[in-house]
């Protein structure tokens, strides 16, 4: 490999590392698995080396990266629509040992709110990709709608609407599951 | 305020983005009515399981995961070039013959090695434009490898910024074309350089290009 690689290559790798967790853990979020958030990792750290000298051109380079990611995931929403958020067996809930709520819950608590939880994950995965993605990203992981308008280029008025149908819809799948 | 409209409201009211009055409406309304209280009780739930989904650990990447997908994606142009042109064999006894076409209709042929005039090319600044280079080989050949050294201000399309690519390929017996799609991002031009390398053997031709 050239000198000239070899700097390209350590380039890249000073400017990602910082952000490595932040597009794992959304690529997590939009993928719902292990194996394919980091297919999706994967893919879209090939796809920006090839852009390295716009990487580092940008000041703030997570939303940027955070942004190539989602489209990505829409672009190939087919292949990631089948692994929605399902009902998984406990050994494969993220973050393995659920500790229980802080604040000394009883142990039934403790498995009723673990329940709800995998409830939860299930009405999620049935609602529709554009519903899934608002609820996790709004609701989940903190992202403000004005985040998640720059993330999507999606207006903030329709992502507001898109939420609250959202949020409607899961209550009405947990109440028809009986959770809620 | 009936139930219909917290049931509408019920999303700004859990959010805090209600105004005052209305917000007070909804409290008075809540007040009256058990069932709506119920509705208020679920969202809020609803929404602390979602917060409180997005805490959990999300699963942590296996050991070395990060520095293997690093140096994959820095692997991918290689890669990439490797997949997508197809050139099956190369033997030790390159051939002497370089033919050099645009896609549309201009043909070049160089002339025998002993008479080495470097074939020219004109280019527009910005806008790609695709040459293939034909490489004729006597006997089919793997393990060979390619590199391409473009002139500064010339780009391969989809590599921006990279002035050398290398990747392995093997060679079929008789023609194997390269199809090169460049771009050109100054006005400069220059001589792009392709090597082929097998073994001991190595062959090298060479593009001038020009930018108008």
């Amino acid at each position: 490999m050239s000198a000239f690689d070899n700097n390209r290559n350590a380039s890249f790798e000073t400017l990602l590392k910082p952000l490595l967790d932040r597009l794992y853990r959304m690529a997590f979020r939009l993928a719902g698995n292990k194996p394919e958030a980091e297919d999706l990792f994967q893919d879209v750290l090939t796809k920006v080396f090839p852009r390295l000298d716009d990487l580092i051109e940008i000041e703030s380079p997570g939303p940027w990266l955070c942004r190539i990611m989602y489209n990505h995931f829409i672009d190939n929403r087919r292949r990631f629509a089948r692994q929605r958020l399902v009902a998984v067996a406990e050994d494969q809930l993220p973050g393995e040992g659920i500790d229980s709520v802080p604040g000394g819950t009883s142990p039934e608590q403790d498995a009723v709110q673990e329940d709800n939880i995998i409830q939860l994950e299930n009405a999620l995965g049935k609602l529709s990709d554009e519903h899934r993605l608002v609820v996790m990203l709004h609701d989940c992981e903190g992202y403000k709608l004005t985040e998640i308008q720059d993330l999507t280029d999606t207006p903030v008025g329709t992502l507001k609407s898109r939420l609250h149908r959202a949020r409607a819809r899961l209550r009405e799948i947990l109440e028809t599951d009986g959770t809620k | 305020m009936n139930c219909n409209q917290t049931t509408e409201q019920l999303d700004d009211y859990l959010e805090g983005d209600l105004p005052t009055d209305d917000r007070a409406l909804f409290d008075q309304h809540l007040d009256q009515c058990a069932e709506c209280r119920a509705v208020v009780e679920n969202g809020q739930t609803l929404l602390a399981d979602l917060a409180r989904l997005g805490e959990m650990t999300i699963p942590t990447p296996d050991a070395g995961f990060y520095d293997r997908a690093l140096a994959k994606a820095a692997q991918s142009g290689v890669r990439k070039q490797r997949n997508r042109w197809v050139m099956t064999g190369f033997s030790g006894a390159i051939a002497a013959t370089l033919m050099i076409w645009m896609v549309s209709s201009v043909f070049f042929t160089a002339p025998q090695m002993d008479q080495p005039v470097i074939p020219t090319v004109t280019m527009a600044l910005e806008a790609p434009q695709t040459f293939n280079l034909v490489f004729s080989s006597s006997e089919a050949l793997t393990d060979a490898s390619m590199t391409v050294t473009m002139p500064a201000g010339i780009e391969i399309e989809g590599f921006a910024g990279q002035r050398e690519i290398t990747w392995m390929t093997s060679l079929k017996e008789g023609r194997n074309i390269l199809p090169l799609t460049l771009v050109a991002t100054s006005s400069f031009g220059g001589e792009l350089l392709a090597t082929l390398r097998h073994e001991d053997d190595n062959k090298t031709f060479r593009l001038q290009v020009a930018v108008i």
